[in-house]
């Protein structure tokens, strides 16, 4: 949905990239502290972690994977809704 | 509910004050209590853990967010189970709420009048605690507003807290110690790695909370899902980067037992500006928890209140300050109960089991609110989802395995949970058999559901056979 008013539409595009900006930038971080921590540990107790690696593998990539589709439909609905419900006036 | 009380409930809360709401509930998790998976599984079962319930968390985090920015209502789960699955369920859920917060408001007011006392010695841990409880009752009595910018400052201070350190280990600016991480990496062998499951939650316990402030959101449908996933975010960082440091500072079996974790690490750093932080941390993020938590629970009180499953006296919204304020209230004698029953680790517990019977229910609530509404509109389902319902059945699956986990060691708590909510089940089942016909689809300004049509044909052809 879109306005008749430009500079609503400019203010509200503005505030979208403002979450848009937040939402990666927390997304960024969070792939690479939680990559650092578990690679960190995974490397310091190979030994013992070689055989059932795989599962930190899985459970890291499901959260990642799952948070970040999660957040993108959150941009995505805000986009879609933001104009009709008056989001950012 | 009649529309002159959700009415009444002022609607200023913008994602900030979600994020708090969730994230401030949850730190002190963070703070401690996280540990326990230590002293089952080691460093590698703790971070199993960590993932696994992380896993859990964020389904049920996008769970939240769907039903909170669809339904708009103050009673989180309990609103959510009430109109997708029934009375009985929606009962046991508002009660499992209630339970899961005030035992932990308690557990947090006990623990800042510990370090209270620690400081000034002094001080006597059981006044410091009711004025603790009294004090945030107060907060949050006067306006939902001021009870959450309070918690958005105690918890940001805190979790940058835990920011600052790590990357001032990740920078080399501490002496750690790596070798923590293979000493104890896995003590208990594989089937620890299973037993540290049951402490998982603990990194995130009560996340879902923050959509229970839905009814009092400005833009429920920006806020809810934004502030969810914000907070979200927040926790999956803020528990990495926890048990990081904590597990390159503190010995694995000092730290299994420790009751401070992160301000024991920092002192195990011999940093004073560390010490300092996370010493403030630890006790702010307390603050916080019992703040939100009073927030949380007073307004599951209210839903409850509110389609008379108790008492409908508690439902009264203040004409001044817009809160639920006979429910807030409330909140206080139940939590001092709670605090000085002298089984506080028992309180505990059943907190979490309470916690983990709503993360059964909650994806349980969105399967049936995709079935009973499978169209999406902007008013039904504003926040779409992905991968539902898959992942949904996926944190049921997972919230099972860690409820069957803690047979081990809390058998009696486990059963006595299944027995007290067992009976709540039965009871409003049959108190409100009716109910689902009260719920009023075109008051919220959505279609009927799925179905309907076919069952009101049916009872409109039974009424004529009758007659």
């Amino acid at each position: 949905m879109e306005t008749n008013n430009p500079a609503m539409e400019s203010k509200y595009h503005s505030k979208l990239n403002g979450d848009t900006a937040l939402v990666i930038g927390m997304l960024a971080l969070l792939v690479g502290a939680e990559g650092y921590i578990v690679y960190n540990i995974l490397a310091a107790t190979w030994e013992i972690s070689s055989s059932f690696f795989y599962l930190y593998i899985i459970f890291f990539g499901l959260v990642v994977l799952i948070e970040g589709i999660g957040c993108l439909r959150v941009r995505e609905s805000i986009k879609n809704h933001m104009f009709e419900f008056r989001y950012y006036d | 509910m009649s529309e002159h009380e959700a009415a009444s409930l002022v609607k200023t809360l913008r994602p900030f004050h979600v994020w708090a709401l969730g994230v401030g509930i949850v730190l002190v998790g963070e703070y401690m209590g996280w540990n326990f998976t230590v002293a089952k599984g080691g460093i590698l079962g703790s971070m199993l853990a960590m993932l696994v319930a992380g896993t859990m968390y964020v389904i049920i985090a996008l769970c939240a967010s769907e039903l909170g920015s669809a339904t708009k209502l103050a009673g989180g789960p309990y609103d959510w189970a009430r109109l997708f699955v029934g009375p009985g369920a929606a009962a046991s859920v508002g009660l499992a709420v209630y339970m899961e917060y005030i035992a932990l408001e308690a557990a947090d007011a006990i623990v800042v009048a510990f370090i209270a006392q620690s400081i000034f010695p002094e001080l006597q841990v059981f006044p410091v605690t009711l004025l603790v409880i009294a004090l945030l009752t107060f907060i949050n009595y006067r306006g939902v507003v001021a009870a959450l910018t309070l918690n958005f400052v105690l918890t940001m201070i805190s979790f940058i807290a835990i920011i600052v350190v790590f990357f001032a280990i990740v920078f080399g600016g501490v002496n750690i110690h790596p070798e923590y991480l293979f000493q104890g990496a896995l003590p208990n062998g594989m089937i620890g790695l299973f037993a540290a499951l049951q402490f998982g939650p603990w990194f995130y316990l009560g996340i879902e909370g923050a959509a229970m402030c839905a009814e009092e959101c400005k833009h429920p449908s920006r806020a809810v899902p934004l502030g969810q996933q914000a907070g979200m975010i927040t926790l999956l960082i803020g528990a990495a980067m926890t048990l990081y440091l904590c597990a390159v500072l503190i010995p694995t079996d000092a730290l299994g037992v420790s009751v401070y974790p992160l301000f024991e690490a920092a002192q195990n750093s011999g940093i004073f500006i560390f010490i300092a932080a996370l010493g403030l941390g630890t006790f702010l993020t307390c603050v916080a928890s019992a703040n939100g938590c009073v927030c949380d629970s007073s307004r599951s009180w209210f839903a409850l209140s509110r389609d008379n499953y108790v008492s409908g006296w508690f439902s009264e919204v203040h004409p001044r300050y817009n809160t639920p304020y006979r429910a807030v209230i409330f909140t206080m004698p139940v939590a001092i109960g709670f605090a000085f029953s002298g089984f506080l680790d028992q309180v505990i517990t059943f907190s979490i089991v309470s916690g983990l019977l709503c993360y059964v229910l909650i994806p349980f609530s969105l399967i049936r609110f995709r079935n009973l509404f499978p169209h999406t509109t902007s008013k039904v389902r504003p926040f779409v989802g992905p991968l539902q319902p898959y992942i949904a059945y996926f944190a049921i699956a997972i919230a099972i395995t860690i409820l069957s986990t803690l047979f081990w060691g809390y058998k009696y708590n486990l059963i006595f949970a299944f027995v007290f909510y067992g009976v709540a089940y039965f009871y409003f089942s049959h108190k409100h058999k009716s109910s689902t016909a009260e719920n009023n689809w075109a008051e919220m300004g959505w279609p009927l559901p799925k179905g309907s049509e076919n069952v009101s044909m049916v009872q409109e052809a039974i009424h004529v056979g009758d007659e």
